[in-house]
């Protein structure tokens, strides 16, 4: 494990811990995506292509949190999640696959993944996953997101400003902590749908109530203090800026 | 049948007249010859009448004033005094001149027996073509049933054959030539069209999972590329654009996967499942839609119903159902969601639709007023009841839409009925 030193406005010196990700897909295009996005988030990410590669580096190397793709040309990527649970328990684990089957969403949350995600999925959402399972792994429970002014508690789904508990539903919660996860980047607003409401919803019939949850969580943070971070994108989506 | 009656009735009365004129003339044929002996007898005996020699015959002579009147044959009644009936005669009148006195003779020839004979030979013929006709029709009939079978059973296996369903195409064997060769042509045909099928079956199956991968690629790469954050307000709307296509897209693709899943039967396991949970899970996620646009939530549901589904497809059913419901209401409408043991209604409030109801289950029907939908909602619905064997239906009442899911009888019936 790595840990540097990270200042923060509020909370002062904390220890922040880097993730080691190791990246198995062997679509290398997409691969490069992965980690062009999640570049700048603080982790380490190693991508190999194919089965034998992939069992060479967990054989070799511990990592904090694979992502794997199932159908990998020359193996199976829950075979490879069989192998690192056995070396690592904190480790976490995202599926991506194409196949959208039930029976390997059940297999690999069974064997110990935390996440599945069919192909294609939001970036932002692979990010999401990623930070809970930052936040699981660096904490240990006893677990506060804390960004400038807001300070989140995740496990009782409360948040906070210049501690000033938010009034917040269900959904606007998530949003903000779907925003902290995902900040400095653009989040369309289907990513927002999909990751609100799944695939319960067809993207269309849900912007106006995006719109609706972000009017009410700016205005709850303005009025509790907070900065106005959330900046509307050209009718494409939003943006947590803390710049 | 009744043509062949006809022609039968119709040739045995021209068998009867025909027999009855060979008779009418054999018979004046021979009452001819008696009369040239019967006139050489008059002149023999120069007078006087000689009686008839049988019985069948008889002979009236009688004194006339001139003769010269032309041989003329006719058919007469004539009362025999013995049997006390009248009997059918031929009868030939001619008239001579024997010594300058003139004679008309009356020579009656019995026709009794010939008619007797002619009656009995039209009896035995009409009961000889009886007992064929029946023979035929019985012989008929019988070998048209074994011959036509094959051809029959043929028809009814086109009738009942779907492409879909695995079951083989077997027809009958047939000792008709010509059945057993359109059997054959039949089966090849079958065989063709089923494997074109199955070969453009399993051809969109493989390219909507292969288009999956190049289409998280796509995806992908525009959520980085709108990271970049160096682009005019024009390349974003474009770049959006770009994004929402490739998102539809996605969603098309992996309804129509999952389409051709349930048709192939690709869910086997099941278990009992609740579909009031799926329902209070699902109405708590749409609950801010819900509110939104102000729709009232009835929930009529029956305590502990059951049904044995996959649970990803009850889900599926319940899921596309009620998001229908919501998608379709009208603000401050009504959304009534009923479950009883032997079926699941889901209905919402509307204006009537004018279109036809059997549409509603077609791929990509849109109604006009969401045009964003896929339109393949319904399409899944009926997918999974038929999989399951429920029984969907649509129905207008009371200004509301209402779908009714009926659970099959032992498959979706209720197994953990409270006893109370």
């Amino acid at each position: 494990m790595v840990f540097k030193l990270c200042y923060f406005a509020t909370s002062g010196i904390i220890l922040n811990f880097v993730m080691k990700i190791l990246i198995i897909e062997d679509e290398k295009t997409l691969s490069d995506a992965i980690v062009e996005y999640l570049d700048g988030e603080g982790h380490l990410c190693e991508v190999v292509y194919n089965f034998e590669e992939a069992i060479e580096k967990i054989e070799l190397y511990e990592y904090d949190c694979m992502v794997v793709d199932i159908n990998l040309p020359d193996g199976s990527g829950l075979d490879l999640i069989r192998l690192v649970k056995k070396k690592s328990i904190a480790v976490g684990i995202i599926i991506v696959s194409a196949r959208n089957s039930l029976d390997n969403r059940i297999e690999g949350l069974e064997i110990g993944a935390d996440h599945y995600l069919t192909k294609p999925f939001h970036l932002a959402e692979l990010n999401a996953h990623l930070k809970s399972i930052h936040r699981r792994i660096s904490f240990n429970g006893s677990n506060e997101l804390v960004l400038n002014e807001i300070k989140l508690i995740p496990e009782e789904h409360r948040a906070f400003v210049l501690d000033q508990e938010l009034v917040l539903t269900k959904k606007e919660y998530e949003l903000l902590l779907f925003f902290i996860s995902n900040k400095n980047k653009i989040i369309t607003k289907a990513g927002l749908a999909e990751h609100l409401w799944g695939d319960h919803m067809d993207a269309a019939d849900s912007y106006d109530f995006i719109y609706t949850h972000i009017k009410n969580l700016r205005r709850e943070l303005l009025k509790k203090g907070c900065k106005d971070y959330i900046k509307t994108i050209y009718g494409l989506g939003y943006k947590f800026d803390l710049s | 049948m009744s043509i062949s009656l006809f022609i039968y009735l119709f040739g045995v009365i021209a068998f009867y007249f025909s027999l009855r004129l060979q008779v009418d003339g054999n018979v004046n044929k021979e009452m001819g010859k008696r009369k040239i002996s019967l006139i050489r007898q008059m002149e023999e005996a120069h007078s006087s009448v000689s009686q008839p020699p049988g019985r069948s015959e008889m002979v009236l002579i009688k004194p006339v004033e001139k003769a010269g009147s032309p041989d003329r044959y006719a058919d007469t009644l004539i009362f025999n005094k013995e049997e006390r009936k009248y009997e059918l005669y031929r009868q030939l009148n001619f008239t001579e001149t024997l010594n300058n006195q003139s004679f008309e003779v009356q020579i009656f020839k019995s026709l009794e027996e010939t008619d007797l004979l002619i009656v009995s030979i039209i009896m035995t013929m009409t009961i000889l073509v009886i007992l064929l006709i029946l023979t035929l029709l019985i012989v008929n009939r019988y070998s048209s049933r074994m011959v036509w079978s094959a051809f029959y059973d043929t028809v009814e296996k086109i009738n009942r054959y779907d492409l879909n369903s695995h079951e083989d195409f077997a027809l009958q064997d047939s000792d008709v030539k010509e059945f057993a060769d359109l059997n054959r042509v039949l089966h090849a045909m079958t065989e063709r069209i089923k494997s074109d099928y199955l070969n453009l079956k399993e051809y969109t199956e493989n390219a909507s999972h292969e288009i999956q991968t190049p289409l998280a690629i796509i995806h992908s790469k525009l959520e980085l590329l709108l990271q970049s954050g160096e682009m005019s307000e024009k390349q974003y709307k474009a770049l959006a654009d770009a994004y929402e296509a490739s998102i539809r897209l996605s969603k098309y693709n992996s309804t129509l996967i999952l389409l051709a899943k349930i048709e192939n039967k690709q869910f086997p396991e099941s278990k009992m499942v609740s579909p009031e949970a799926i329902v209070t899970s699902l109405l708590e996620n749409l609950d801010d839609l819900i509110r939104s646009k102000k729709i009232e939530v009835i929930r009529e549901i029956a305590p502990d119903v059951m049904v044995l589904m996959n649970p990803y497809l009850a889900e599926m059913l319940i899921v596309n159902l009620v998001k229908n419901a919501v998608r379709h209401n009208v603000k401050g409408g009504r959304l009534k969601v009923e479950i009883r043991e032997t079926f699941l209604r889901i209905s919402n409030s509307g204006i009537e639709i004018s279109a036809d109801e059997n549409l509603l289950f077609k791929r990509f029907y849109k109604s006009t007023s969401s045009p964003e939908s896929l339109g393949l909602g319904l399409a899944i619905v009926q997918k999974i009841c038929a999989l399951y064997g429920f029984d969907i239906s649509y129905q207008f009442r009371e200004q509301m839409h209402c779908m009714i899911v009926v659970f099959n009888k032992g498959v979706g019936m209720d197994l953990n009925r409270d006893p109370s």
